[in-house]
């Protein structure tokens, strides 16, 4: 049986070069291939994207199901060569045993208390610190299977409209390059793929029409909104 | 029959996948800039201050908030000639002050109008278009949804965006039906679905655990 992405006689003339007749045999098998690779991720990116556009669902929901534990702890006094935020706060997860990335909420006013959070897929981390008295206050918030899945969908470590926040995690930097390349590898597949349609001579004509149709709308909201408003 | 099924799932894969693929590429692209957190500027970033007066106000301003407050501005809003998704209403009551954001992919417009004067400061910036598709990205999102999809075209955004995720499962899955059907890609398959899951679940114990 003739797949939809193998080359028809009349798209592959004698005369074509052995060149063109293996770049469209590797073209669809990497086609194949990146979608089989990428398949888990895509199912969690196009899953997940439906539930945040939807946070009433309610089967979806995480947060509100979520199990506290709140506990107090004392840690060793931060030392003096422990500059900054950032390696303060390593320095208390380290004593607490927490890993994830650290989140900046507040901006610190008393030199004393340092209060931040530490988040990684399922896990959310309210630590609030009294240095001076050396004890820590720590809530733990853990959520379901569906919260886990939310946050691998935004789990990058830096947001556009906050530029505090910067990667500083090890995994994080993992995750956010895997989005890259999922994302590299997305993009591939949709030109790999309007080049096995183009090699398709009895479906172009329709497939110009839908194609143009997707990019129209698309472009209407990319750019044509601006023009008309 | 089994050949006319596999015709016609070719069809969709191919059809469907067509229609969606701008669409994809939207989402994939824009994957870069909210990752790293980047925007290239595409094209010049621009910024224009206009001033409007004798706007009406709704009556019951002052008991109005969320999104009863925002429907009800959309008159002031349209005579001050601002289109597009309305945000977090600010309203300071000490300073008798309104400030409305108002979003259009890549044009952000802040609307501050006083409340006494009936006049209103109008700041729009133009961000391009790395910023539209960041915006579309994360539109409409899981943060404020009694607010959100207050304009008609972002509803129709929503639309397009669930559209575009049942369409990427709908082709995922009707591609592996075509991959399955092609015996001598079985193999090779079957080892890179293999590795895919490995890594993808490998991925999501290493972070979540």
């Amino acid at each position: 049986m003739r797949s939809a992405t193998e080359p028809t006689a009349a798209a592959n003339p004698p005369a074509a070069s052995r060149l063109r007749v293996r770049l469209e045999r590797w073209n669809r098998k990497l086609h194949y291939y990146a979608g089989l690779f990428l398949l888990f991720f895509m199912w969690l990116f196009a899953v997940t994207g439906l539930v945040l556009n939807h946070p009433t669902w309610s089967f979806a929901e995480s947060w509100t199901k979520r199990t506290d534990t709140n506990s107090e702890r004392a840690i060793t006094a931060l030392g003096p060569e422990l500059r900054g935020d950032l390696a303060q706060a390593r320095e208390i997860m380290r004593q607490l045993g927490i890993e994830g990335e650290i989140l900046w909420t507040t901006t610190r006013t008393n030199a004393d208390q340092f209060d931040f959070q530490v988040r990684r897929p399922g896990h959310y981390y309210f630590i609030k610190a009294d240095l001076a008295l050396n004890r820590v206050t720590l809530r733990h918030s853990e959520v379901n299977l569906w919260g886990v899945m939310k946050v691998l969908h935004v789990f990058s470590g830096v947001q556009l409209d906050d530029v505090r926040q910067s990667r500083d995690w090890a995994l994080t930097t993992v995750w956010a390059y895997s989005m890259d390349a999922v994302a590299a590898g997305l993009i591939f597949m949709v030109l790999s793929s309007l080049y096995m349609w183009w090699e398709l001579p009895q479906k172009r004509l329709l497939g110009a029409v839908i194609l143009g149709l997707g990019s129209l709308i698309c472009g209407l909201f990319c750019s044509g909104l601006r023009w008309l408003f | 029959m089994r050949g006319r099924f596999y015709r016609l799932i070719r069809d969709l894969h191919l059809y469907l996948g067509l229609f969606s693929s701008p669409f994809v590429l939207l989402f994939a692209i824009s994957v870069f800039f909210l990752v790293h957190a980047w925007l290239p500027k595409i094209g010049s970033e621009t910024s224009t201050t206009r001033v409007v007066s004798a706007l009406p106000l709704p009556v019951n301003l002052q008991r109005l908030s969320g999104r009863p407050l925002i429907d009800a501005l959309k008159a002031t809003l349209e005579k001050a000639d601002v289109h597009g998704e309305v945000g977090f209403v600010r309203h300071m009551v000490k300073e008798e002050k309104l400030t409305i954001p108002v979003t259009i992919p890549g044009r952000e417009t802040i609307v501050t109008i006083n409340i006494a004067s009936r006049e209103a400061t109008i700041v729009t910036r133009e961000t391009g278009l790395a910023d539209a598709m960041a915006t579309l990205h994360r539109s409409p999102g899981e943060h404020a949804p009694a607010i959100r999809m207050n304009w008609f075209y972002m509803q129709a955004w929503r639309w397009l965006a669930d559209t575009t995720a049942y369409l990427v499962l709908f082709v995922s899955v009707s591609g592996i039906y075509l991959w399955y059907v092609l015996r001598a890609e079985r193999r090779v398959g079957f080892v890179l679905l293999f590795a895919g899951a490995l890594s993808f679940f490998g991925l999501a114990y290493a972070l979540s655990h």
